[in-house]
């Protein structure tokens, strides 16, 4: 528990500001949704000017653009990709800061045992990644019923946000998995935006592609917007997927940092 | 059963050699020095013996467990490493908190107890510390929970004289108390003072293990000559002499074995002066590893 506690009052920073940041971006897109519906046909237009790979890459379905769901799905695709950020910089940096900042003397001599430090980390990442979605989905909603013109359904507005989770889940998992096995990893955040980054562009040139095999390359393409909208669920296939994902970065992660050499710092 | 027992221990680093087949055997109440130069490999025995790293092969125990086996021997191993640093953005007695919420018993007053003796200030962040502070920290992080063995690895750099005679006179207390003590050092001096037993390790190897009163006592004489006529470096080449140094009328050495021989070619010279000394620590160790080298 003490440090569960500890780990929490670090991320507690970074998770604030994240959260902040995420309810801010959605906030803007929210604003200009009233605008959008006045001048529907014009967006269309807009829209339709664009290559169809560009849409599907930005998750833009130009048949509901106009509904509060269709329109959600631009911002949910930005809000994955912050959220996927933030967890994948979580899953690198919460065991590689121990090395980064020479604090593994101290905490790595203590009568825990490797196993307990990972689950106490893992936790507490877990935990501010849980609290930043709900504040966000709570906001999130507030934000969308001020400003929907027609009803929509809350239930596939919760189905939706919550591959937020999921994603993050995913991307927690492959950023501790890839943290242990350096020996010192001195900046998380190239990393981080690399893995991230690199599977988003993935995911959208994929997008495209319908639901060829190619989508299990790219975790943003595991939870299709349009699908959970049309459908209110999941394609079972892609949690599979998401959960061997999970439990792979994490079992390596654990038997790794278990096994791993600390050394000294000079 | 030895507090520490260190069994055919070897650590390879890849190609880069770590430490080769060290046996060790701390008993309890005592204070053990470690000694040897820079990349000898003590840092190395230290880490795999609480678990840090991983042997090659061989065995390291405390209390007879291992660390990476039973995590929770640590309980009674207090740890000060050479480079100490702590979470920058906590205070220091947040940090010495968090540190003895790991112990499971109530260490405060024995926070205030150190903090008083080494004269730390508990309400500055750590970012702001001086190294030598840290370093403060580091001891009262080590010793809050009165553990019964104390592992210090080159635990004096960075504090002043003052402070290391407090430091010194905590850790006399603590073993008088009952701790064993496993002390790594470069500096002869400290292990002189402290310890009862000393191991050398150079080169990853324990090249001797002696008690400080046995290196002390019997072997060696720190010899300075001075005649007044010329010496030469033949009258001294016989078994024992070592760091020779000859210049016109004077000769210094030290000599390890017996005596008498020694006397009788003294004798044969018309002598201004001579005196002959103890040789502290350092000398006999510098002699050996010149011996080795």
């Amino acid at each position: 528990m003490n440090m569960y506690r500890h780990e929490l009052q670090s991320l507690r920073k970074a998770t604030v500001i994240w959260t902040v940041a995420m309810i801010a971006l959605a906030g803007l897109y929210f604003g200009i949704y009233s605008t959008v519906v006045k001048d529907a046909a014009g967006f269309t237009q807009i829209l339709n000017s664009y290559p169809a790979s560009v849409r599907a890459a930005l998750g833009v379905s130009i048949a509901n653009i106009t509904s509060m769901m269709g329109y959600y799905a631009i911002i949910y695709t930005l809000i994955a990709l912050c959220a996927a950020i933030q967890a994948m910089i979580y899953g690198t940096s919460i065991l590689s800061k121990e090395s980064r900042e020479r604090t593994a003397d101290f905490l790595l001599v203590k009568p825990v045992s490797r196993s307990a430090i990972v689950s106490a980390k893992l936790l507490a990442s877990l935990s501010m990644l849980v609290l930043t979605d709900v504040v966000y989905f709570l906001a999130a909603l507030v934000l969308a019923e001020l400003v929907k013109g027609a009803a929509f359904s809350v239930e596939g507005f919760l189905l939706l946000n919550l591959t937020i989770l999921f994603l993050q889940l995913i991307f927690l998992a492959i950023g501790l998995a890839i943290s242990v096995f350096f020996a010192r990893l001195k900046n998380v955040l190239p990393i981080s935006l690399g893995v991230v980054l690199g599977f988003y562009i993935l995911g959208a040139l994929i997008a495209t592609g319908d639901n060829g095999s190619a989508r299990y390359l790219s975790p943003f393409r595991y939870f299709d917007a349009q699908y959970i909208i049309a459908h209110s669920s999941y394609e079972l296939s892609y949690l599979w997927i998401s959960t061997a994902i999970v439990a792979v970065g994490v079992g390596l992660s654990y038997i790794v940092y278990g096994r791993k050499d600390v050394h000294s710092v000079s | 059963m030895g507090v520490i027992e260190i069994k055919n221990l070897t650590k390879n680093y890849g190609k880069a050699r770590g430490i080769v087949n060290v046996n060790l055997t701390v008993e309890e109440g005592e204070v053990f020095g470690f000694i040897g130069p820079n990349g000898a490999g003590k840092s190395t025995t230290i880490r795999t013996l609480l678990g840090l790293i991983h042997p090659t092969t061989g065995t390291a125990t405390i209390f007879g467990k291992s660390c990476r086996v039973a995590p929770e021997v640590r309980k009674d191993v207090g740890y000060l490493p050479s480079e100490v640093f702590y979470y920058d953005r906590m205070r220091v007695m947040d940090l010495l908190m968090y540190s003895a919420s790991f112990y499971k018993k109530d260490c405060k007053r024995r926070i205030y107890e150190l903090a008083e003796v080494m004269d730390l200030d508990l309400t500055k962040k750590i970012d702001n510390l001086s190294f030598g502070n840290k370093k403060k920290v580091g001891i009262v992080q080590g010793l809050l929970h009165e553990p019964k063995l104390i592992i210090l690895d080159e635990p004096t750099s960075g504090l002043d004289p003052l402070m290391q005679q407090r430091f010194f006179d905590l850790i006399d207390q603590e073993n008088k108390k009952g701790a064993t003590v496993f002390f790594s050092s470069h500096i002869l001096g400290e292990v002189q003072r402290l310890c009862h037993r000393v191991a050398f390790i150079k080169d990853g190897a324990i090249i001797q293990l002696e008690k400080v009163s046995t290196l002390q006592e019997n072997n060696y004489k720190r010899i300075k000559l001075q005649a007044r006529g010329p010496v030469t470096n033949e009258l001294f080449k016989f078994e024992g002499v070592a760091d020779l140094k000859v210049a016109n009328n004077t000769a210094t050495f030290i000599f390890k074995g017996n005596i008498n021989p020694m006397m009788r070619t003294l004798a044969t010279l018309d002598l201004e002066n001579v005196s002959i000394v103890e040789p502290d620590l350092e000398e006999i160790f510098m002699q050996y590893y010149s011996k080795e080298s």
